[in-house]
């Protein structure tokens, strides 16, 4: 039996959970339908969500700071109360909270943890207001709602987006030619594309730097994609649904990795549709999309054998998600007791809270806002703990995500931050959990596990030893 | 506009064809030297910080042109964020490099950063940074002020970093436990060591982690005799696509929480900021037009920013001028020095050994001019 499977592409064995007794089959059964989300507490809309960063944005821009412009502790005080209003400080928790129970509770921790991955691939950075309002949201309808489908068209809800659209500033583009283009020419102003969206698109949601485009193919990928934007109004500032506008888009035929996109029908929305499809058709997506998906479940330096399958399995289904996922699992389970993985600090302290049962997320009781104080410190401590942790999933620093290299997590402060949640976690766990048991669910190597911890007596001791231990950081 | 081809430029030939191998002695008796790298994440702007007396700036950038500039030199002035950067102008402890950047020209800032890390010319090809591997020539120590460790300081022994906690740890006999449960000589076993090794003073409790309070830390540490020789800052948020600004705004403020940090060093390392070296480093620098939405896109050079008591104040640069024939591309202000041997000199000037010594083990005997004498006071 492979029992670090469960830990390689899952959140391990809870106490008193029963041990699937066919791992690959349990896993793949998890891949073709979307689970609901565990969450008993509310969900807000990404409507919703939108309206209350709206309202913040707007008070703040154009109310607050013209109110108090000359006495800069009102506006301060001011502001803090908009905070409370809003939820400027809560939603970010709330939506951790939902991230966490789905991973622990949702029946279907596969599937949690290819979320995960996507909405990291997809990765929406820390920009304005973003983490605090919609990108749980995005996660939410977004990707999760599209991980049964294929990845083209997952790639083509992800790239119209409202959330990648603004982080990526497709709204600032404008092509040259453009109507809107050629007036603000007319009149002296500057009307150019703006290259990021384009080049990430490429660069990395699909064929990578591997397909050797050049400058001229993302400028001609920023002309197919000069429109797609949503409009900046006063009432509510960038939080507006994206739509195409034809007026700001670049006319003409646009040639990107050799082929040529041009208007079908009344408008010029079809080019960027039509350029995903062929971009994600491309070999190198294929081969990169399968590249990452080992380097996060099985090792940093995946080798063609193990990418194989699962480029095999995307030719043969044109990229349909399940059978790319499942292909992966199978990868996993073959390579589980070979080749080893260092889990990244979530996903680490997800499978501690777990196999040790400690009581997480916070409830949704206790995660009941009341949209006037500042949220209470229980509120949030999925924030200050993920922080301190080294992984705030809403907020990548960059928009290639967080790393999936062991190298990039390991530091003598990261290993101090496991080392100190370890500790804490005496405190949190049951006076009567039965650490033999925990540790023949999800460990081959238990005896040796369990001679390592014989010196400890307590379960402060066993968990502060076991958890930072080398077989709880590897799977 | 008439900036000059730098007469240093001339001499570095010579120097490095005289430059023979010569092993790593460090003269005996000489205060310790330090070299702080705040890395500027996103492209940082080498026409904002430091923009030359060009008119063809003005036109290329109407709206987001820098106007309430501090003066340098008769050819370029200081953004008026970095405020601190004037004063050591002022005191002979500031210079710049202008028009320089890493051999790299393919405007993706994750290439970018990699290569301005790593040193060299693949992206991804190197696991180790050239500071890394050049405080592993000269046996020497360094700290990172950042959760993860960056690439930079990356090599075959692992290097120290610190960002502050209010969490305890497991005493020693546990660590030792746990430490014996890590293969030998696994970076993860280093990695423990050092935290089983660490000096009191890096592990008081502490909650803040405003990039300037860490470097308040960063400047006790480098401050003391047996400290770290190195500290390492990460800064992002240069990437303005959109609400770049003049004075103010997106880039301007994020010039001013560089200008905090130097500020913080120079205050809290006292004396020691006379043997101090900080400079910047960023992926590539921005294109010279503005675009449509009042910001600008990833371009080719850009200018190190230099402080501190070590650095000779003069603004180094061939410079390469702004007429569209002269931009790279047609498009961004060109690179005509190799930000690697500024940081190969640097390194050579604050460690001790000789420059021909340091470029071998770093950047792999690549023909980079020594220019410790041009730009440093040692």
């Amino acid at each position: 039996m492979k029992r670090d499977f469960f830990r390689k592409v899952g959140f391990g064995i809870a106490p008193g959970e029963s041990v699937p007794t066919d791992p690959l089959a349990w896993a793949q059964a998890q891949m073709d339908t979307v689970p609901d989300l565990s969450w008993k507490g509310d969900i807000p809309t990404g409507e919703a969500l939108m309206d209350h960063y709206a309202h913040w944005v707007y008070t703040d821009r154009k109310v607050l700071r013209k109110k108090h412009k000359k006495d800069r502790k009102a506006y301060k005080a001011a502001k803090e109360q908009l905070r409370y209003k809003t939820g400027e400080r809560f939603f970010e928790n709330l939506e951790l909270a939902i991230r966490h129970d789905a991973a622990l509770n949702s029946g279907a921790p596969v599937f949690e943890r290819l979320w995960f991955f996507w909405a990291n691939h997809f990765a929406i950075t820390d920009k304005d207001f973003m983490p605090e309002f919609t990108t749980g949201a995005y996660h939410r309808d977004v990707l999760r709602q599209h991980m049964t489908g294929s990845f083209v068209d997952l790639t083509k809800a992800a790239t119209t987006s409202w959330a990648m659209i603004h982080n990526l500033d497709n709204s600032e583009s404008i092509g040259p030619n453009s109507e809107n283009g050629r007036r603000r020419r007319e009149r002296g102003k500057v009307a150019t594309v703006n290259e990021n969206h384009a080049r990430e698109l490429m660069e990395l949601h699909t064929v990578s730097p591997a397909a050797g485009y050049t400058q001229d193919d993302v400028i001609a990928l920023s002309y197919v994609m000069a429109g797609w934007e949503h409009k900046h109004t006063k009432k509510r500032q960038e939080c507006n649904p994206v739509h195409f506008n034809q007026r700001n888009h670049q006319p003409g035929t646009h040639t990107v990795l050799g082929k040529q996109y041009k208007q079908r029908g009344l408008n010029s929305s079809n080019k960027l549709l039509d350029a995903i499809e062929d971009l994600c058709a491309h070999p190198d997506c294929r081969r990169f999309i399968a590249l990452k998906l080992c380097r996060h479940f099985i090792c940093d330096q995946p080798t063609d054998a193990m990418m194989q399958p699962i480029i095999l399995a995307w030719e043969d289904s044109d990229g349909d998600l399940p059978t790319v996922h499942k292909a992966l699992l199978q990868v996993a389970w073959d390579y589980t007791g070979i080749e080893q993985k260092f889990q990244n600090p979530e996903v680490w302290f997800l499978q501690m809270v777990n196999m040790a049962g400690m009581a997480w997320p916070p409830s949704p009781k206790t995660m009941t806002y009341t949209f006037k104080n500042k949220p209470r410190r229980d509120q949030r401590k999925p924030e200050s703990m993920l922080r301190e942790l080294g992984l705030l999933p809403y907020r990548p620093p960059q928009p290639n995500g967080f790393s999936d290299m062991s190298s990039d997590w390991l530091s003598p402060e990261l290993l101090i931050r496991r080392l100190a949640f370890s500790s804490e976690s005496g405190t949190r766990i049951s006076a009567n959990l039965d650490f033999d048991a925990l540790i023949d669910s999800n460990f081959d190597n238990a005896d040796e596990i369990k001679a390592y911890l014989s010196p400890f007596t307590t379960r402060f001791g066993r968990a502060e030893t076991l958890f930072p231990s080398y077989w709880m950081l590897m799977a | 506009m008439t900036i000059t081809r730098r007469e240093f430029i001339a001499g570095v030939g010579s120097i490095t064809l005289l430059a023979s191998p010569v092993f790593n002695v460090r003269a005996a008796g000489l205060q310790k030297r330090n070299l702080v790298i705040i890395m500027l994440r996103g492209g940082m702007d080498g026409l904002t910080a430091v923009p030359p007396r060009d008119k063809r700036l003005n036109s290329a950038r109407p709206d987001i042109l820098v106007k309430k500039t501090q003066k340098l030199t008769s050819d370029f002035d200081l953004h008026p964020s970095l405020e601190t950067f004037h004063e050591l102008w002022k005191a002979g402890q500031a210079g710049v490099v202008h028009a320089t950047n890493i051999p790299y020209t393919k405007r993706s800032h994750f290439e970018g950063q990699n290569l301005m890390e790593s040193g060299g010319h693949v992206p991804y090809g190197e696991s180790t940074g050239w500071l890394g591997r050049g405080l592993e020539a000269a046996e020497l120590g360094g700290l990172a002020i950042s959760l993860p460790m960056p690439l930079l300081l990356r090599g075959k022994v692992v290097q120290d970093n610190f960002y502050p906690t209010h969490m305890s740890m497991p005493h020693k006999p546990e660590l030792m436990t746990i430490a014996g449960s890590y293969p030998e000589g696994s970076a993860l076993r280093k990695a423990m060591e050092k935290v089983i090794s660490r000096p009191k003073s890096m592990m008081q409790q502490s909650n803040s982690n405003d990039a300037a309070d860490l470097a308040d830390t960063a400047a006790t540490e480098l401050a003391r005799a047996d400290g770290p020789r190195v500290a390492v800052f990460d800064l992002d948020g240069f990437d303005t696509h959109a609400a770049q600004g003049g004075d103010d705004g997106a880039h301007g403020e994020k010039l001013s929480d560089y200008d905090e940090i130097i500020n913080r060093l120079r205050d809290g390392l006292g004396d020691a900021f006379d043997n101090t070296l900080i400079l910047t480093l960023t992926e590539f620098g921005r294109k010279l037009d503005q675009n449509g939405g009042y910001g600008t896109e990833h371009g080719y050079g850009t200018a190190i920013m230099m402080a501190g008591g070590l650095v000779k104040q003069a603004i180094h640069a061939d410079w390469p001028g702004l007429k569209s024939k002269e931009l790279f591309e047609g498009q961004d202000l060109n690179a005509t020095i190799d930000a690697r041997a500024v940081y190969c000199s640097a390194m050579a000037a604050c460690f001790d050994v000789d420059f021909a010594y340091m470029r071998k083990h770093t950047f792999w005997d690549e023909p980079l001019p020594d220019l410790t004498d041009a730009l440093f006071k040692v």
